[in-house]
């Protein structure tokens, strides 16, 4: 990390101390935490999450919690895949190395499944309600961490997807960031191989194979007008009730031949570029604009990690003309593992860190806004222009962009697969599209769920 | 004479060692081979009986793993074979300098390096944008590759690396042989007339065959287990380009976590390199045979 940062962070906490929990200042808080948690003196609070932008902000904040209850906080932080694959391990072998199970939206229903993690209702029913503060949390990210009837995790990460474009280059070509799909294609277009842009490409997806491409997949499909099964859409109260796939719908082979087409405005062996390679062509300055999860967007605006700090705009997802836009909604939640001896040592924890008041503060250490009191939150609005668009952002999207059922990960591969052998010309659009409405109609027969033939 | 009770106390260990690690892990598998075990809905687990070997047979995408694996095991072990010799040879024809352990030493430091990084260090290099492998083509004005992002030259890239990492195994092997060849058969063939290339043919392949063999099963064995590489770098994409036999197995049984088709998978794949392995063998004690 780089000394000015460093000193930033450290400069925040020490002016934020107080209001986060001093024992015996509770005037300078509204919660008295000396008195909302317990004491735990010698015990080790171990969490397991993804190695995301934000692990450094637990890692300043977990010295006030060490303080305030005189346990200590490890983390332990992997890559994506890493940490789905430890996390079920860890749930199948039920051990209790973590105390702490930081999930991704679409392993809610995989993980209340497998029973690898708590039913949260009754702990969030004995805690006093501003201390929890649910309704606080952004409403779509409150039925993420929700699972028949149970809340498997508490929100702290939500992620909201957004346009990320050169304010400058745009503006010297007169351009308006991009609203409908149709003007991302003209924008992309205007700025690859323009002798005025030399070097310029116009964007950059996500086309690697796996997750990085089947994500895509449902990122763009509700914001064709389509949808990826029968019953998941916006207001409909049985989103798994008919999971028949609908890669037979014309929508979907627009998705598949949007990304076909979108490859010539790209960098070069853009069919291998994922999250990091995406972001990495945007702060090095060889696209105009990308879109991106939020969680990376402070990183796009600090000059230590990107040479364009300086240039970047925000804007909401692009959709077709004539719809409703559903920008992707991901993100994280805290769960409490099932065969934890400190489950109470957990919900101190996570009751403290997704609190209004430290989150306010993890917001400020670069972690994703996820409360609309810190979206609205002036401060935060002052330092981080970007949350303006989080706030139009979060009143679209929809819990469940990207299935969240037990079969999710692997019916994102399956797409991903798909996908990518289309976009390589391995098989054309409409062979990939027949080879996954038979195979994911498959597996979700298999899963016990309803399919229209 | 040593009671059976001795013999049984000697030979005891060595036998529960090979049950625990061995056996046990084998019939287990076996075992789960036949059920439909998600390890994320295990109450939903069935016996299926011999369904997920039918299924995997008749899996497209198993079928493309082990046709890429075959590919990557004969082009990595050839290139291995015709690039370890030259190297071989120039050593060998050096062995007199004073540097020579140096550039040993040098040479056969890929095979050092983890697997596991030189699958990082070359999703560098050859990363088409920003890697230094295009920026090198366009300094000679060749033009650039999509290296592992590109359908076409995916594999072709993963075998590169594999044959960069592991020609020195099979470089050394040669070295040590040539090392065996009698100098007199050189000075006989030299006075009667053969040019290096005739050398080689008549006098340095014949006596390189059986160590040669033995590599080149080390060498299949490797490859029909490689996975690192393909992990780090591809994950089996872009579209199924680079999928094997390791990747499959390992997606299905630590990604989706479906341990009943991810261990018929398990156990297909050790038949077949058990197979595999089996008429190597044989051919090579044919060879030995005369």
């Amino acid at each position: 990390m780089k000394r000015r940062t460093a000193l930033l962070m450290a400069g925040t906490i020490m002016a934020t101390w107080p209001m986060l929990g001093r024992p015996g200042r509770a005037q300078d808080s509204q919660i008295d935490w000396a008195s909302e948690l317990g004491k735990h003196d010698g015990a080790t609070l171990r969490i397991l999450m993804i190695q995301d932008p934000w692990v450094s902000g637990f890692e300043q904040l977990n010295p006030i919690f060490e303080r305030l209850t005189g346990a200590k906080v490890t983390i332990d932080a992997f890559s994506y895949d890493q940490t789905h694959e430890k996390e079920v391990l860890e749930g199948t072998s039920q051990s209790s190395q973590y105390d702490i199970i930081v999930l991704d939206s679409p392993w809610v229903g995989e993980f209340w499944s497998g029973e690898f993690v708590e039913d949260l209702k009754p702990y969030i029913e004995k805690t006093k309600p501003e201390v929890i503060a649910w309704d606080d949390f952004v409403p779509a990210f409150q039925t993420v961490a929700e699972w028949e009837d149970t809340i498997v995790g508490v929100p702290f990460g939500a992620y909201f997807m957004m346009m990320h474009y050169r304010k400058d280059l745009f503006e010297k070509a007169g351009l308006q960031p991009p609203k409908t799909i149709d003007d991302y294609k003209a924008a992309a277009k205007h700025f690859t191989g323009n002798p005025d842009f030399p070097g310029m490409y116009g964007t950059a997806l996500n086309n690697a194979r796996g997750s990085a491409i089947g994500q895509s997949f449902f990122e763009w499909i509700y914001n064709f007008g389509g949808k990826p099964f029968a019953n998941t859409v916006p207001g409909n109260e049985d989103p798994y009730g008919d999971m028949t796939p609908q890669f037979d719908k014309p929508e979907a082979k627009q998705v598949f031949e949007f990304f076909k087409e979108m490859l010539q405005y790209q960098p070069p062996g853009a069919e291998s570029i994922d999250w990091e390679q995406r972001a990495a062509t945007f702060t090095t300055g060889k696209t105009a604009m990308i879109t991106a999860w939020s969680v990376r967007t402070p990183g796009f605006y600090d000059p230590s990690q990107s040479q364009i700090a300086d240039k970047v705009g925000t804007s909401v997802f692009p959709h077709v003309e004539g719809t409703d836009g559903v920008p992707p909604l991901g993100g994280w939640v805290m769960g409490i593992n099932a065969h934890s001896g400190q489950k109470d040592l957990a919900w101190d924890y996570i009751k403290w860190f997704t609190s209004k008041e430290v989150h306010k503060q993890f917001v400020l250490l670069g972690g994703p806004p996820s409360r609309i009191s810190a979206i609205e939150d002036p401060e935060i609005r002052a330092k981080m222009p970007w949350v303006e668009t989080i706030a139009e952002t979060q009143k679209h999207v929809y819990a469940e962009c990207r299935p969240r059922i037990p079969e999710s990960f692997e019916i994102i591969d399956t797409v991903g697969l798909q996908f990518s052998r289309a976009l390589q010309n391995q098989v054309t659009v409409d062979e990939a599209l027949a080879e996954l409405q038979t195979s994911i109609a498959d597996l979700m027969v298999k899963g016990g769920y309803t399919v229209q033939q | 004479m040593v009671s059976r009770t001795t013999k049984l106390l000697f030979i005891g260990p060595g036998v529960a060692y090979l049950a625990i690690i061995g056996l046990f892990p084998f019939f287990y598998s076996l075992y789960l081979s036949t059920t439909s075990l998600n390890l994320t809905r295990p109450r939903r687990s069935q016996f299926v009986g011999i369904d997920n070997y039918v299924q995997l047979v008749t899996d497209p995408l198993f079928q493309k793993a082990i046709l890429n694996t075959a590919i990557l095991a004969v082009g990595s072990i050839a290139l291995e074979i015709v690039i370890g010799f030259l190297i071989a040879k120039i050593f060998y024809e050096i062995a007199h300098l004073r540097t020579v352990n140096w550039l040993r030493t040098l040479f056969i430091l890929p095979m050092m390096v983890t697997p596991v990084i030189t699958g990082l260090m070359f999703t560098y290099i050859l990363n088409p944008t920003l890697g230094v492998a295009n920026v090198l083509l366009r300094m000679v004005g060749l033009p650039e590759s999509g290296w592992f992002g590109s359908v076409d030259v995916a594999l072709l890239s993963v075998i590169m690396v594999n044959v960069w990492q592991w020609t020195p195994f099979l470089m050394l092997i040669m070295l040590a042989g040539l090392m065996s060849v009698p100098r007199e058969l050189y000075e006989a063939s030299a006075l009667d007339g053969a040019h290096w290339y005739q050398q080689s043919w008549h006098i340095e392949l014949p006596a390189l065959r059986d160590v040669l063999l033995v590599g080149a099963i080390i060498r299949l064995i490797d490859n029909l287990r490689f996975f690192d590489v393909v992990y780090i770098a591809t994950r089996g994409g872009p579209g199924d380009a680079t999928e094997v036999i390791s990747m499959f197995a390992y997606r299905q049984s630590f990604q989706f976590f479906n341990m009943g088709y991810g261990s018929a998978a398990a156990v297909l794949i050790l038949f077949i390199t058990l197979f595999v392995t089996t008429l190597a063998m044989r051919y090579l004690r044919r060879v030995e045979n005369g």
